[in-house]
């Protein structure tokens, strides 16, 4: 596990570390704190996709996302936000690890409308996993798990691609006011 | 207004699943020990097939519940928010199957999910931050467990920062207000007025604090082999 830690914060400052952890911390602020109480299912994700981008557009490094995911599903664990208790750390590591293999394959995702709204759907779309296991386990039909998987990740893609539309327009006022110092070559 | 306001919402950690102290046996219990005892109540929720296991576990956990000396309110605070899936499972299954059939395997299957969420909200009403934070120290490496602590930290910082920065946006008119942001059209504003400077501050303290860690030699990176720091 030594080794695993070493070679995964590498490539990581302390500054980048902090700012990721930050953005955990935003994520479960806005989900607890800020959430629009429009009581449909998915709203959440508007806000989640939004930080995972972000992150990944400030930090541009191979897992950051999947960091904060993994910060931000302990913190949810730990303050007890979500119903779903420790099944909530995969419901942020997931998309957390999308949002990283969407930046492997197109680095410059964070300032392109069309790839952050094409990756916020991905990554929102990870909630499928989490209500398939989670009805499997309790022997749910398969054709009943796979409408209730369907209809509870069809709203959070939907507010997924609204979120990730946001981070191209802060990217660009955050690099304006030159708070960023991003090179996409890693 | 404010006052009134932060009555009916509540603060931001003032929701399900929180900590609520106690001198139950339950509340003295090992942590370890809880969350062993929680996982095998979530299994039998998963294994139970029949009706009467799933009456007989339910009885248990509320059990549990007054154990710990937690309410009626309390437990009510945890059972809602699974009340909407418990709503939407019985209404899948009766639109796939027999209405009558499918309304009692929807409600056994809705049930049965609640049963294995429920003693992880046990565990979370009867254990403390700390404790789960010291079990996190042995299974987790540890940068990550400073990231962890660093963020759990901040918390509080950035939620009163989000509060300052809303109420004074709010007063230069932005509509940023809960009812202003049911529109879209307001969605950028939120994004303008709050979330950007909300980010320009984020990212000084953590120059700051990064500075500051390393000031008093905390590094993030692995010593190299030869360096003077590192010992033997």
């Amino acid at each position: 596990m030594k080794q695993w830690d070493e070679f995964f914060f590498k490539k990581f400052t302390l500054r980048d570390v902090i700012f990721l952890g930050f953005c955990a911390t935003f994520m479960i602020i806005t989900r607890s704190g800020l959430r629009l109480h429009l009581n449909i299912p998915g709203h959440a994700m508007f806000f989640t996709m939004f930080f995972f981008i972000l992150a990944s557009g400030c930090v541009p490094k191979m897992w950051a996302a999947t960091l904060v995911g993994l910060v931000a599903g302990c913190l949810a664990v730990l303050l007890g936000i979500g119903k779903e208790g420790p099944l909530m750390l995969l419901k942020f590591i997931l998309p957390g690890f999308l949002v990283d293999c969407c930046r492997a394959i197109f680095p410059r995702m964070a300032t392109n409308y069309i790839a952050c709204a094409v990756v916020g759907i991905i990554g929102s779309a990870s909630r499928f996993l989490t209500v398939l296991i989670a009805d499997a386990l309790v022997g749910m039909e398969w054709a009943v798990i796979m409408d209730h998987a369907i209809f509870s990740s069809l709203m959070g893609m939907i507010f997924g691609a609204l979120g990730a539309l946001m981070v191209p327009l802060v990217i660009r006022r955050l690099e304006a006011h030159k708070l960023l110092h991003r090179d996409v070559s890693d | 207004m404010l006052r009134s306001r932060r009555r009916k919402h509540g603060s931001i950690l003032d929701r399900s699943f929180q900590f609520q102290h106690g001198e139950s046996p339950v509340h003295r219990l090992n942590a370890g020990v809880k969350l062993v005892i929680a996982l095998m109540l979530s299994a039998f929720a998963v294994v139970a097939g029949k009706p009467w296991m799933i009456i007989a576990l339910l009885g248990l956990e509320i059990g549990l519940y007054r154990v710990a000396g937690l309410g009626i309110t309390v437990l009510w605070l945890d059972l809602r928010v699974f009340l909407l899936q418990v709503l939407i499972l019985i209404a899948l299954h009766m639109l796939r199957f027999d209405p009558v059939s499918g309304f009692w395997t929807g409600l056994k299957t809705g049930l049965q999910i609640l049963l294995l969420f429920l003693p992880a909200a046990i565990f979370l009403r009867t254990t403390r931050s700390s404790q789960l934070m010291g079990g996190l120290r042995r299974v987790m490496p540890a940068r990550i467990v400073f990231i962890i602590f660093t963020s759990f930290r901040f918390i509080p910082f950035f939620a009163r920062e989000m509060e300052e920065i809303a109420l004074m946006q709010r007063l230069r008119g932005a509509p940023i207000s809960p009812r202003q942001l049911l529109n879209p059209v307001n969605w950028k504003a939120l994004f303008d007025c709050l979330f950007i400077p909300l980010l320009v501050r984020a990212i000084k303290t953590a120059d700051e604090t990064a500075l500051s860690a390393e000031a008093r030699g905390f590094r993030i990176q692995a010593v190299p082999e030869g360096h003077p720091e590192k010992k033997e």
